[in-house]
Order: C-alpha cells, then structure tokens, then sequence
C-alpha cells in the first residue's frame, strides 16, 4: 500500500510540475514573438561560442608558459577594451547615417542609437561626440546633448560593425524617420571604412569597488 | 472481515482510484494528439526552452574560463613588474567594461508589469514592462550618477543593447527577461534616488502606471553587489587606428 501511495504522490508532482512548467512558459507570449526569441537565441549562442573560443585560446596562451605570453595576451586585451570603452579612436567597415530634422529628442536619439547597438553597432559617433553604453544622452533647453555637449541637427551617426546587419537596421530605421514629421531628410550610405576620431575620458569610479 | 481490513480495503480503493486519475491525465496531457496549432506552439517553446539551456551552459563556460585567465595573468603578473603594470591597467579597463563584480551605495528599482485595460486603443500591451522601460530606466540613472548597472543581475556593458517583445526584455547574448524587472545601481545614490522621485522624468512609464497600474518603485541602499558580465564583448570590426 505504501508502495502504491509513493507511486501517486510521484506521479503527481510529475503531473503538477509539468503543468506549472508550461503555463509559465506560456503566459503572455505568442507564436511570433517566440520565432523572433529563438532567433535572437541563436545568435546570441553563436556570440558566446565565439567569445568561448576566444577565451580559450587566450587561456592556451597563458598556460603554455612562453616568455612574454601574459603581456602579449593583457596589451592585446587592453587594446581591445579601449577601443570598446570608447577611450581610443577607430576605424572599420559600417554605415553613415544623416538625419536632417527639427524637434527630434533625446528620447529619439536614444532609441536610434539602441537599434544600432541591437544591430551589431561596435562604435558609434554621433557629430563627433562618441557614444556608448552609458553615457548620457539628455534633453537639455537647447537641444539633445551628448555628456553634456548640445548636438544640433542635422544629426551624423557613424556606425562601425558587421555592414550586412547594419545596413538592414538603418535601412528600416531611416525609412520610418522620413514618415516622421519632423524629419526633413534620412538617408544612409555603407562605408568600407568608417573613422571614428572622438573619444570618451576614463572617468574613475567614485562609489563602486571592485568586490 | 475484520473492521481494520475493511478500511485497509477502502483506503486500497481510494489510492487505485485516485492514482487512476492522475495516471489517465498524465497519459491524456501527453498521449491525445492536440491540434496542430498548439503542436507548432508546443515546439516553438521547447526550442526557446533548449537554446536558454544552452544559453545558460555557456555563460556558465565563460564566467569559469574567465576566472582561470585572470588567475593565470595574476600568477604571470607576481614575475614581472612589467606584467604587473600591464595587469592593473586591464583590470581597471574590465571594471569600467563590466567584467568584474562591483558593490557600493546604490539604488534598486523594481519594474512590473499592471493590468491589461479595457480601452488598449494603439496601445496593445501597455501594461507590460517593454524593453524600451528598462532602457530609459537605464539611461536616467547613468545620467544621474550611476557607474555601474545591473538589470536581473545581467550587467550593462559599454556594447549593451536592449530588445524584445510582448513583455519580454532581451539583453545583450542573455535570455529574456520578464516581469518583475530588477534593476540594481551603484553610483550617487542621492541622485539616483531624487531622479527616480521627479514626476516629470520616465513620462511613457508615470502615464502607464496611471492607465495601467504598471509598477515602478526604487529603494537607496548603502551596499549593493553587482555581478560580473558573462557574456560576449567581441568586437570583430572594430580597429583602433
């Protein structure tokens, strides 16, 4: 008997869970915006596996004790890091965008510069102030800023990164900001080499500690 | 027979009868072909839940193999002064970039998501926390002071770009987020907190929460840890000149 109990209580937390499992997979969530989840995911698993790869041959080259191994790997890695911190100029294929338009915001530039970096943006210029991740873009009395410095229209976005994928994002993004009122001109041209002179500080950190 | 065999008896049948059930809407859940439609579905979430488990397994892969470099560049960098010089400066780049973990006062918020409304007119969906939110939420608190930002415990990066769809928050490589949103800053934390508490600030999210109950509320803390970014920060198109 205790046996036949162990049997129902087994089979019914299986039941249960699997129930719970679905439905929280479920909720909210339709058929379309799951096609565009798996594809995200699977370009999103192709990027760890790349940097995975990456990793472990920085990895092999740390580990096969070779006399200059650990500067070679760290200068590469520090050149590598300024670049994308924004600390140093660059140069790569991408697109350039010029928006000629009045009365655009800071919210519009923030929302075309996320499009971008969704887009495989790996730098980003915008009038010669450079942008990443971070730093402020804001509505100020005169206009949008970048860290604090007004951009007036028209706007020059140069972007550097995979062309194929950019050109697909600036190419949507435009067309929908010439539908824009307040946009009196769009356009983009794909550049094979795109020079990206600004540059951001290093600004030191004041409240966070490296734990 | 005895009273106790009788029970035993009706106790015997209780458990076959009730195991029955169980048994018969396990095998109906996975035996009955359902409709090709809630198949397709069916497939559509399976496939999202295998590539999150892979997603998650390489993250995992990076964080270890990450950890074993910089023990590795330490252990190289104890033999050289040169090495040591080389080391702090990448440490200082990975703090800024988000590879390394960080604490210090900050601010939490906590988005989730309302109610669906009666008149949704052009505004399908508003009373769900949207990838849009969380970005403006981000970019008030890096205006406001933040220097580091985590969105549930996925770290900004300097290449962070957020998508998504039908409440669903995509970060970066990460896997989708949804509601409640937790978004942990460490920074000004004054500033930060009297940002959040401007009316005039987050206007799309201040007129849901109104239309929708969409929920937006943030606590100062003295000491918040963040995790280190586990994902990739390639940039293969990129050359400094």
């Amino acid at each position: 008997m205790w046996l036949i109990a162990l049997l129902v209580a087994l089979v019914a937390t299986i039941q249960i869970r699997s129930e719970v499992e679905v439905a929280r997979s479920l909720v909210g969530i339709d058929p379309t915006s799951l096609a565009f989840l798996i594809d995200d995911l699977h370009r999103a698993n192709d990027s760890l596996d790349a940097e995975k790869a990456d990793l472990a041959q920085r990895r092999a080259a740390l580990q096969s004790g070779e006399s200059g191994a650990a500067d070679q790997v760290l200068a590469a890695e520090a050149n590598r890091l300024r670049a994308l911190e924004g600390l140093v100029p660059v140069v790569g294929p991408g697109v350039v965008i010029v928006i000629e338009a009045s009365g655009l915001t800071a919210l519009d530039l923030q929302d075309a510069l996320n499009n971008l970096a969704a887009g495989g943006a790996e730098a980003i210029d915008v009038n010669n102030r450079r942008v990443v991740t971070g730093v402020p873009v804001s509505q100020t009395g005169g206009g949008v800023s970048i860290d604090g410095v007004v951009v007036v229209a028209p706007w020059t976005i140069s972007v550097i990164g995979d062309t194929n994928r950019l050109a697909a994002v600036a190419d949507v993004m435009t067309q929908q900001m010439r539908a824009d009122r307040r946009v009196r001109q769009a356009t983009y041209r794909i550049e094979g080499s795109v020079v990206i002179n600004s540059t951001i500080s290093a600004r030191p950190f004041v409240y966070a500690i490296a734990s | 027979m005895s009273p106790r065999n009788f029970a035993s008896l009706v106790l015997l049948a209780m458990v076959a009868l009730a195991t029955g059930f169980v048994l018969a809407g396990q095998v109906r859940t996975q035996l009955l072909p359902p409709s090709n439609q809630v198949a397709r579905y069916q497939a559509l979430v399976r496939s999202v839940q295998e590539l999150e488990a892979t997603n998650a397994g390489y993250r995992r892969e990076i964080a270890a193999v990450r950890a074993q470099i910089d023990s590795l560049e330490t252990e190289a960098a104890t033999r050289s002064a040169g090495t040591q010089a080389l080391k702090n400066q990448v440490t200082d780049l990975r703090a800024h970039a988000g590879l390394i973990a960080m604490h210090g006062p900050g601010v939490e918020v906590e988005l989730r998501n309302g109610v669906p409304g009666p008149d949704t007119g052009g505004l399908a969906g508003g009373y769900l926390v949207n990838f849009q939110d969380v970005q403006d939420v981000v970019n008030l608190l890096f205006a406001q002071g933040a220097e580091a930002i985590a969105v549930n415990g996925r770290r900004i990066t300097p290449l962070t770009a957020f998508s998504g769809s039908a409440g669903q928050v995509v970060i970066d490589q990460g896997p989708p987020l949804s509601s409640a949103i937790k978004i942990a800053a460490v920074g000004d934390r004054n500033r930060m907190v009297a940002a959040l508490g401007d009316s005039t600030a987050l206007p799309d999210i201040r007129a849901r929460e109104v239309q929708y109950q969409l929920h937006l509320s943030f606590q100062g803390s003295p000491d918040l840890s963040l995790p280190a970014y586990d994902s990739s920060l390639q940039i293969p198109h990129v050359n400094p000149t």
